[in-house]
C-alpha cells in the first residue's frame, strides 16, 4: 500500500445529464493519518472528490466514471456503499439533513446498529464517543430541537461512533456560527490525534489552516497548486485573494459577546454613535416571546415586564439607505429580529417609523422584505419573469425587465427559477422585493456556504441596494462580508440589542 | 412517570383502532365498548405529558359525541343538519384511529421501530420505507411553515383569491425542498451502512412487558367483542 489510504488514479467525471465533465483526468494520493484540506470556487469539484472517496460516485450519484480510486485497500467500483461503511465516514453540509433518527442517542448508534455489531459494544462506544466529544447535555433530546451547531456535533459523534479510518467533511462550517466552528475544530483536532485520515472541503480557511497537512487547490475540475500546510500558511494577504479564497484571517467581531445580561429594557453598553435620530427607521416596542401563558379570551401584548422574552427592543434607530449588519450568537435571537421585523409574529406589536409614516402590524409586511437562508422556500412560479410579477400590485412588464437587467439575470426571464443556480435564485428573491418596493430588505444568512468570488458578488449587490435607498439588514456568521459591506454593526445577543455602531 | 411501550403494541393498537373504527357500532353497547377503547390512546397521551393533543381530541370527540346522540337522528333533515352528521360522523368514525396514529408517531423512536419491524420479519424495504415516513413529518412540518411565512411575506397566503394557486403555491416549493432534503438524507444514511446485507442490530432491547400485555389483551377483547355483537349473535 506504499503509505496511501486514498488512491485517485487519472479519473475523469461526468454527472448524468450534465454535459461537461466535473473531474478532468484528476489525481490525487493520500497518506494515513494525513489532514488534507481541498479548496477552491464552487463547482470546481471539491465536493466530487469526497464523493469518489466515500464511494457515494458511482454507487448512488450516477454518471461516467473513468480511472481507478482505491481506498484503504478496497476497489471502490466494484465495493457495495455499506462495505465502506465501518471504513469511511461522512460529515455532509446541511445538519438538517443528514439524520435519520428523531433522537440524539439513536442517530449516534444508528451506523454501529446498521453494520450489525454487538448492543454491548456499540454501547460501550457511544459512551467512549460521548465523552471524548464532551456532548453528555445532548444526549436524550429531539434532534428537531437542536440549533444547527448541536446538529453538527451530532452528526460527527455518529460518524466517531463507526469508527473509521477516513473521516470525509463536506462543507462542514456553511450553516454554523463562529463558536460551533471552533466546536468543530476541536473535533478535527480530536480525529487528528486519534491518527484518522481526514479530508475536508471548505471554504472557510480560518479554523482550519493550523490544522491541515496539505492543501489542495482546486479549479475547473482540476488541481492547479498543492501546498503544504506550513507553506499554506505563509501564503500573503494578496496570494489568497488572487486565487478567489476567502481570508486566512478573520476578525473576531462575531464571537465575542456584546455584553448583554441585564433586564430587558437596559441600554447595555449601547453605543449610538453615527446614527442620527432624525434620518433612519425607528423601531419601537418590539417585544416578543415563543413561550407564551394561555389566555382564554384575549391575546395579552408583550411587554417590557414580562419574563423570559427572546426579543426585548424598546427603541432602535436604523440608519436609512445603509447596509446594517446584524450579529451575535446562534439562537440569540437574530432571526426572531428578523421576523418580527418584517411582521410575520403577529403577536410582536411593534411599530415601525419611516418617512413620517407609522407601520403598524401587518403594514410591516410591505414595508418589509426578507430573503430567506433557504431561498427555494420563497419561489412560487414557473418563470423567473412571473415570480417578479407576483409581487407587483400592477403588472408592469417595463419594470420587470428594468429590475431583472439590474439584477444581471434578464437572460433568465423564461427560465424557471428552480433551473438556476443558488446564487441566481437569491436574485430573484431579491427581485421579487424590488417589485413589491420594499424599503427595508432583511436578509438571513445570504453567504453561508459561498465561495469568495460570490461572496463578492452579494457584498456588490448589497451595497447597491443600499445606494438605491434601500435599507439592508444582514444577519451573517461571515466577518469577510461584514468587511466587504457594512456600513454599521448591530449587536444582538439574549433578544437585547448590544451595540450599533458605524464600521 | 414514563410508560415505554413495545412498538408491537402499538401497531396492534393501530390495527385493532382501525378496525373497529370500520365496523359501525349498532347497540349502546358496542357504543360503550368503542368510547372506552377511545379513551386508551387519550389516556396513553396524557401521561406521555401531551396535554394540549390529548385535550382538544377529549373536546372534539365528546362535542361530536353528544351532536350524534342528542340532535340527530334518522329524521333529521336540511343542510345544517346534514353538515353537523357529516362533521360529527368523521370525527366519532375517523379520529380515534387518527389520535392512535398521532401517539405512536410521536412517541416512537425509529431505531425502535425498525427493530420492532425486524423482529416481526417484514422485509427491509417495506421497513426502511416507512421508518423514512416517520422521520419525515417533522421535516414536511418545518419547511411547510416557512414556506407559509414567505407566502406571508409575498401576501399571497390566499392565492390572490383563487384556491388552485393557492394549493399550488405551497405545493411546489414543498415538493421541491423534501425531494432535496430525501436525497441528501438517503446519501448520509448508506455512508452509515443503512440497506446493508449484514443482520440490523439494536441496542434498545425489545421486550413485552405488563403493560404491553394488558394492553394487547384489551384491545383483542374489544376486536373480539365487536366481531360477537355485530356479526355472531
Amino acid at each position: 500500500m506504499n503509505g496511501n489510504i486514498v488512491k485517485i488514479e487519472k479519473v475523469n467525471f461526468k454527472y448524468k445529464g450534465s454535459e461537461e465533465g466535473l473531474l478532468k483526468d484528476t489525481s490525487l494520493n493520500i497518506k494515513k493519518g494525513e489532514t488534507v484540506l481541498l479548496t477552491g470556487a464552487s463547482g470546481s469539484g471539491k465536493t466530487t472528490i469526497i464523493r469518489l472517496i466515500n464511494g457515494l460516485i458511482p454507487h448512488y450519484y450516477q454518471g461516467d466514471l473513468e480511472g481507478d480510486v482505491e481506498v484503504a485497500g478496497y476497489d471502490i467500483a466494484k465495493t457495495e456503499l455499506y462495505e465502506l461503511a465501518g471504513v469511511v465516514g461522512t460529515v455532509f453540509q446541511n445538519p438538517r439533513s443528514q439524520f435519520f433518527s428523531v433522537d440524539t442517542d439513536g442517530e449516534i448508534v444508528f451506523g454501529p446498529e446498521n453494520i450489525g455489531l454487538d448492543p454491548k459494544e456499540i454501547l460501550e462506544r457511544k459512551n467512549d464517543v460521548v465523552r471524548e466529544m464532551h456532548i453528555e447535555k445532548l444526549l436524550g433530546r429531539s434532534l428537531f430541537e437542536l440549533s444547527g451547531g448541536e446538529k453538527q456535533s451530532i452528526a460527527c459523534a455518529s460518524v466517531s461512533a463507526l469508527l473509521p479510518e477516513i473521516i470525509l467533511l463536506d462543507e462542514p462550517s456553511s450553516n454554523l456560527d463562529q463558536s460551533a466552528i471552533r466546536k468543530l475544530a476541536d473535533e478535527i483536532r480530536l480525529w487528528k490525534s486519534q491518527g484518522k485520515t481526514i479530508v475536508i472541503s471548505e471554504h472557510r480557511l480560518w479554523y482550519l489552516k493550523d490544522l491541515v497537512d496539505r492543501v489542495i487547490y482546486m479549479d475547473h475540475g482540476k488541481i492547479r497548486h498543492e501546498w503544504t500546510g506550513g507553506e499554506f500558511r505563509s501564503l500573503g494577504k494578496t496570494d489568497i485573494k488572487k486565487l478567489q479564497l476567502r481570508p486566512l484571517e478573520v476578525k473576531d467581531i462575531l464571537s465575542a459577546s456584546c455584553g448583554c445580561e441585564g433586564e430587558c429594557g437596559m441600554e447595555c453598553g449601547m453605543d449610538l454613535s453615527g446614527t442620527d435620530t432624525d434620518d433612519g427607521i425607528m423601531l419601537d416596542d418590539f417585544f416578543f416571546s415563543y413561550e407564551r401563558k394561555p389566555y382564554l379570551f384575549w391575546k395579552k401584548q408583550f411587554s417590557a415586564e414580562d419574563e423570559n422574552l427572546t426579543l426585548c427592543i424598546p427603541h432602535l434607530v436604523l440608519p436609512a439607505a445603509s447596509v446594517i449588519g446584524v450579529v451575535g450568537k446562534n439562537g440569540t435571537g437574530k432571526s426572531t429580529f428578523l421576523k418580527c421585523l418584517c411582521g410575520l409574529e403577529k403577536d410582536c406589536k411593534g411599530k415601525v417609523e419611516y418617512e413620517g409614516k407609522t407601520y403598524k402590524g401587518r403594514e410591516r409586511l410591505k414595508l418589509c422584505y426578507m430573503v430567506m437562508q433557504d431561498v427555494n422556500h420563497q419561489l412560487f412560479t414557473d418563470s423567473v419573469g412571473a415570480e417578479v410579477i407576483l409581487s407587483m400590485e400592477t403588472e408592469d412588464n417595463e419594470r420587470v425587465d428594468e429590475i431583472l437587467e439590474s439584477l444581471g439575470i434578464l437572460e433568465f426571464k423564461d427560465k424557471h427559477p428552480m433551473a438556476l443556480s443558488g446564487g441566481q435564485k437569491q436574485r430573484v428573491a431579491i427581485a421579487s422585493a424590488m417589485a413589491a418596493s420594499a424599503k427595508l430588505m432583511l436578509f438571513d444568512e445570504p453567504t453561508s456556504g459561498l465561495d469568495y468570488s460570490h461572496m463578492e458578488q452579494v457584498a456588490k449587490l448589497l451595497q447597491s441596494l443600499a445606494s438605491s435607498g434601500i435599507t439592508v439588514l444582514v444577519a451573517t456568521h461571515d466577518p469577510e462580508l461584514i468587511e466587504m459591506c457594512c456600513d454599521y454593526l448591530l449587536c444582538i445577543e439574549n433578544g437585547k440589542t448590544g451595540y450599533m455602531k458605524r464600521l | 412517570m414514563r410508560l415505554k411501550l413495545d412498538p408491537r403494541t402499538k401497531l396492534y393498537m393501530i390495527l385493532v383502532v382501525s378496525a373497529v373504527v370500520l365496523m359501525s357500532a349498532t347497540t349502546t353497547f358496542l357504543w360503550t365498548v368503542r368510547i372506552i377503547m377511545t379513551l386508551i390512546p387519550v389516556i396513553l397521551l396524557v401521561i406521555e405529558k401531551r396535554y394540549s393533543s390529548a385535550l382538544w381530541f377529549a373536546f372534539l370527540y365528546t362535542v361530536a359525541l353528544i351532536v350524534t346522540f342528542m340532535f340527530l337522528s334518522e329524521e333529521s333533515t336540511g343542510i345544517f343538519k346534514a353538515l353537523l352528521t357529516g362533521y360529527s360522523g368523521i370525527v366519532v368514525q375517523f379520529m380515534p384511529a387518527l389520535i392512535t396514529a398521532w401517539y405512536v408517531v410521536r412517541t416512537t423512536k425509529i431505531g425502535e421501530f425498525m427493530s420492532a419491524m425486524q423482529k416481526m420479519h417484514v422485509p427491509d424495504g417495506i421497513t426502511i420505507s416507512l421508518a423514512v415516513v416517520m422521520r419525515f413529518f417533522p421535516t414536511i412540518r418545518e419547511e411547510y411553515s416557512a414556506i407559509s411565512d414567505a407566502m406571508k411575506m409575498r401576501g399571497i397566503s390566499l392565492g390572490g383569491g383563487n384556491a388552485v394557486k393557492m394549493v399550488e403555491y405551497r405545493m411546489i416549493p414543498l415538493l421541491f425542498s423534501c425531494v432535496n432534503i430525501g436525497d441528501e438524507l438517503s446519501a448520509a444514511a448508506i455512508t452509515r451502512g443503512l440497506g446493508g446485507e449484514v443482520k440490523r442490530t439494536s441496542v434498545g432491547e425489545l421486550r413485552l412487558r405488563a403493560a404491553d400485555w394488558l394492553l394487547i389483551t384489551a384491545f383483542t377483547a374489544v376486536a373480539v367483542l365487536f366481531v360477537i355483537f355485530k356479526y355472531i349473535l
